[in-house]
């Protein structure tokens, strides 16, 4: 694509990121598969929209440290930020019979202004809601599952739903936008280098949201 | 026409009594905004944390509004329900905070409250639950009749919201 227009008539955004991994305090042998939820007027450029990481699990010295550092690089062309896109994570792993059962869902906007971002995503399994229906899906090794990761990304219909908060996986970007500012946009200033923010939450015990 | 797009999550809740809660939210404005995409109001699902007591419930905001003035600007208001092992739900707070007004990455603490009825009603909530709630919401976000209330300190929302805003410039606008 050209570098140089005068008159743009959409603007681009570049994610370069990395999945690093995930602190799961009651889990081991993960793997986690994502995929990019963008609205309408949104279209993948370049790069890939979903994947798979490895499996990984707890390593020797630091016993709660799951570690993917699974590589992330898309750019995205749009009209307009409505529908900016989100990131959707799902974690999954084996239980006690060996089957692959799903340990968490969870999704985040990918950040907007230029710059480095470290995000914490809470993950979340849908809970069944009886102890009858928690005892035979123990057994069976068929925990509810969503049809579709992609819902965790919309926000109609989760009225219904119960679900259980059970780790964290932790994902780092590198955000380039093209041609917001001369289409009007304001997203105000590009991050500092070190992002404030939370706690990577590595430790079991620490949690993203500051307790005061 | 200036736009504003409000991008972001409602994270989770902390400093409640019990987890297993929810949170009805909504997005009140003046007249002269209008929305031109997005829901403005919704309903989280109930988090049940394994460990820790802050509730998840990582639930998207995507809106867009278009405006002819400053006046009105957009207001979340929030109310955190708890739901127990049996279905019930239980008030637990009202709180609301407004939308950041300038570009960029916004990490927002909102404070809530519950309404505190007489010794009567406080000591049957402690056996039974309950208690009293508002007859009218937007008593959240205005301040009209709040000296009429009594009511006591709960727990915080936690809410993560990105804010581009287009065309405030042109207009004179400094935010």
């Amino acid at each position: 694509a050209a570098m140089a227009t005068s008159n743009p008539s959409v603007f681009l955004l570049t994610v370069n990121g990395q999945i690093e991994g995930a602190n799961f305090p009651e889990y081991d042998n993960l793997y986690c598969k994502y995929c990019f939820v963008y609205g309408h007027d949104w279209a993948p450029t370049s790069g890939l929209e979903e994947g798979i990481t490895q499996i990984t699990c707890k390593g020797s010295q630091s016993s709660h440290k799951l570690i993917w550092n699974f590589p992330l690089e898309t750019t995205f062309k749009s009209t307009n930020p409505s529908g900016w896109p989100q990131l959707v994570l799902s974690v999954y792993g084996p239980d006690v019979f060996g089957n692959d059962v799903v340990r968490g869902y969870g999704a985040t906007h990918i950040p907007f202004t230029p710059g480095q971002h470290t995000r914490t995503v809470p993950m979340f399994v849908p809970e069944p809601t009886w102890r009858l229906q928690k005892f035979t899906s123990w057994l069976m090794g068929r925990r509810p599952e969503y049809t579709d990761p992609k819902v965790v990304a919309q926000g109609e219909g989760r009225e219904v739903t119960r679900v259980r908060s059970q780790g964290f996986v932790t994902v780092s970007f590198h955000i380039i936008t093209k041609d917001m500012k001369k289409l009007g946009y304001d997203t105000g200033p590009s991050s500092p280098a070190n992002t404030a923010a939370a706690p990577s939450g590595w430790s079991a015990e620490e949690q993203p949201i500051n307790m005061q | 026409m200036a736009e504003l797009h409000i991008i972001g999550q409602i994270v989770g809740a902390t400093g409640f009594p019990q987890s297993s809660l929810f949170c009805k939210w909504g997005v009140h404005t003046g007249g002269a905004w209008r929305l031109l995409s997005g829901l403005k109001e919704g309903q989280t699902q109930v988090d049940v944390p394994q460990t820790g007591e802050v509730a998840y419930w990582s639930h998207p905001i995507d809106l867009h509004y278009a405006t002819k003035g400053l006046h009105g600007w957009p207001k979340l208001h929030f109310q955190v329900w708890h739901q127990d092992s049996f279905g019930r739900c239980q008030l637990y707070g009202y709180g609301y905070c407004h939308v950041p007004s300038s570009p960029g990455h916004h990490r927002i603490h909102c404070v809530t409250w519950r309404p505190l009825g007489s010794w009567q009603e406080q000591l049957a909530q402690m056996f039974v639950g309950g208690g009293p709630q508002l007859r009218s919401p937007d008593l959240v976000y205005s301040g009209a009749d709040r000296y009429r209330l009594h009511t006591e300190a709960m727990g915080t929302v936690e809410l993560e919201l990105g804010i581009v805003m287009r065309h405030f410039d042109k207009y004179g606008v400094e935010s």
